[in-house]
């Protein structure tokens, strides 16, 4: 099997989801992915690829995301997505509050709870200016 | 996603079907708004169809659940399964909405 990483880059702005996550479904065929994982791998590539069209760059001003998979053995996938925009590290973000009740509940801000709990592994690195986040989903999880 | 809008014994039922992302949840909220504006107060969301579901979508969830309650009203999700099923589970929403297995138990009482 290969294990030549693709790579897509586009501007980070909402419309482009629909293209991100054709290219990680791409990802998801190339590793043979049963049908709920690839659900939860395009729920984590929204929920990142969202938070950077809408936070990381200046409103106006919208840079690049650079996003790229790999199969390294059937039924397991990583991928990584990198961005310029301000530092974030959604590992550090707080939990949010489950035990409140609906009234309480705030209504958003659970995105990155979805994104830690579903992905088999998940790193965060800052490297020369680009924000790093690496995940990785395999069948067997 | 598509939304069809039926009424069972003075209850309205919206059937969404398909994905619920970033794009489109705002669809399903405007939805769910204009039966509030005509004075529904028994809603039940039937998501036997329904295959995908992001956090914007979980969002639009807990704000028309939050509108509804302030109003006295009764708000029922039903017929969850797959991705959408798991995250209502993992974001504990299934502790705070009202879930049912079957419409018919959804339509029950209320």
């Amino acid at each position: 099997m290969p294990d030549t990483p693709k790579t897509l880059t586009l501007i980070a702005k909402p419309a482009s989801l629909g293209s991100v996550t054709e290219f990680v479904r791409m990802g998801a065929r190339e590793a043979e992915l049963p049908d709920l994982h690839i659900r939860q791998l395009e729920l984590l590539i929204e929920e990142i690829f969202i938070n950077i069209s809408r936070y990381s760059y200046p409103e106006n001003s919208p840079g690049s995301v650079t996003i790229s998979y790999a199969v390294p053995k059937a039924g397991e996938l990583h991928v990584e997505v990198g961005d310029q925009g301000i530092e974030f590290d959604p590992l550090s973000a707080p939990a949010p509050d489950l035990t409140l009740s609906l009234e309480e509940r705030p209504v958003g801000g659970l995105g990155i709870y979805l994104l830690k709990t579903l992905a088999g592994s998940l790193s965060y690195r800052r490297e020369q200016g680009w924000n790093r986040l690496r995940f990785g989903i395999s069948a067997e999880s | 996603m598509t939304i069809d809008r039926t009424e069972v014994d003075g209850k309205v039922v919206l059937r969404v079907a398909g994905r619920m992302d970033a794009e489109n949840a705002v669809l399903f909220e405007r939805e769910c708004e204009s039966c509030l504006t005509d004075g529904v107060r028994a809603l039940v969301i039937d998501l036997t169809d329904l295959k995908y579901v992001s956090s914007m979508g979980l969002r639009s969830f807990v704000m028309i659940g939050q509108k509804l309650k302030e109003k006295g009203g009764d708000f029922r999700i039903c017929c969850l399964t797959g991705l959408v099923r798991q995250v209502f589970e993992i974001t504990r929403l299934n502790q705070v909405l009202p879930l049912h297995d079957s419409l018919e138990s959804a339509l029950v009482g209320g």
